[in-house]
C-alpha cells in the first residue's frame, strides 16, 4: 500500500506539472504526436492495438490506468468506438476529461476515478480492454 | 488485475495491453538490478504473463516482444529531454529533471542488457 501511495503521489506530480513547448516538443518527437503520453507506448503501438481489440463504432473500450487519456482518448478518435478512461491520479483524469472535450469526444470518453483491482461496473460491460505499462 | 479485467469483458471480448518485465531465469542481482532501473511503478518481476492470462480465464494468448521499441523509446526521450534541459528543468525542477535523466540512462542500459523488456500482450475471454 505504501508503494501504491507513493506511485499515486508521483503521478499526482507529474500530471500537475505545466504543459510547456519543451515537453509538447519532446512528446511528439518520442511518441509521435502530443497526446498526453509519458511512458512508452507510441502512436504507432496505439495503432497496432485498433486489429487486435477489433475497434470500431458502437465497441466500448476501457482504458485501464488511462492517465491523462493516452492511448484510450486517441483509439476512441480514430475508430469511433467509446471509452471509459478508469484511473486514480485526479489530475490526470481532469486533463483527460478536457482533451476529449478539446477531441470532440464529449459523450464518447467517460473519465472514472477508480483503481484497476476496484473497477466499479458490471461483470460483462465491456467489449475490450487496454492498458499500458500498468501490469 | 487481470482476473479483474476478464470479469469486465463481454464473452469473446478482447484485451491487449503493453507490458514492461522482468524475464524469468535471472540472477537474484540481476532481477533487483532490472528491478531498479525500471519504471517502479510498472515493472512486473519474473511474471509470465500468458500463463497469468490463461488462469485468468483468457484463451487465444498471444505475446509480440517489443523490447526494441522500448530501447528506442527510453533513448528518445533522454536524447530529446537533454536538448530542451533548460526549459523543462525551470518547470520540473532542477533535481526532479536530473533523476528522470538518470533513470532513463539506467533503464536503457538494463534493456541493453537483456534484462528488461516489454511485450504487447493480446488475448480473449473465454466465450
Amino acid at each position: 500500500m505504501p508503494r501504491e501511495k507513493d506511485t499515486i503521489g508521483r503521478f499526482n506530480s507529474r500530471y500537475s506539472l505545466p504543459v510547456t513547448d519543451a515537453a509538447l516538443a519532446v512528446e511528439r518527437e518520442v511518441i509521435g504526436a502530443n497526446v498526453g503520453a509519458s511512458g512508452y507506448t507510441t502512436v504507432a503501438q496505439a495503432d497496432a492495438l485498433i486489429p487486435q481489440l477489433r475497434l470500431r463504432p458502437g465497441t466500448l473500450l476501457l482504458d485501464v490506468g488511462a492517465g491523462r487519456g493516452w492511448p484510450g482518448l486517441y483509439l476512441a478518435r480514430k475508430t469511433g468506438c467509446d471509452v471509459v478512461l478508469a484511473d486514480v491520479p485526479a489530475p490526470g483524469l481532469a486533463t483527460a476529461l478536457a482533451r476529449a472535450d478539446e477531441a470532440g469526444l464529449s459523450g464518447h470518453a467517460y473519465p472514472v476515478r477508480a483503481a484497476a483491482q476496484h473497477l466499479p461496473f458490471r461483470s460483462g460491460t465491456f467489449d475490450a480492454v487496454v492498458h499500458t505499462d500498468t501490469l | 488485475m487481470l482476473r479483474a479485467c476478464n470479469s469486465q469483458l463481454r464473452p469473446a471480448g478482447r484485451i491487449a495491453f503493453y507490458t514492461i518485465f522482468v524475464p524469468a531465469g535471472l540472477s537474484r542481482a540481476d532481477v533487483r538490478r532490472a528491478a531498479r532501473a525500471g519504471p517502479s511503478a510498472v515493472t512486473s518481476r519474473g511474471r509470465q504473463h500468458p500463463d497469468l492470462l490463461r488462469s485468468a480465464g483468457f484463451t487465444g494468448v498471444r505475446e509480440v516482444d517489443v523490447t526494441e521499441d522500448f530501447l528506442r523509446a527510453t533513448r528518445a526521450w533522454s536524447e530529446a529531454r537533454s536538448r530542451y534541459a533548460g526549459q523543462l528543468s525551470e518547470a520540473e525542477g532542477e533535481a526532479s529533471f536530473r533523476e528522470r535523466q538518470r533513470d532513463y540512462r539506467l533503464q536503457a542500459r538494463a534493456i541493453e542488457a537483456g534484462i528488461l523488456r516489454r511485450s504487447l500482450l493480446v488475448a480473449e475471454r473465454a466465450g
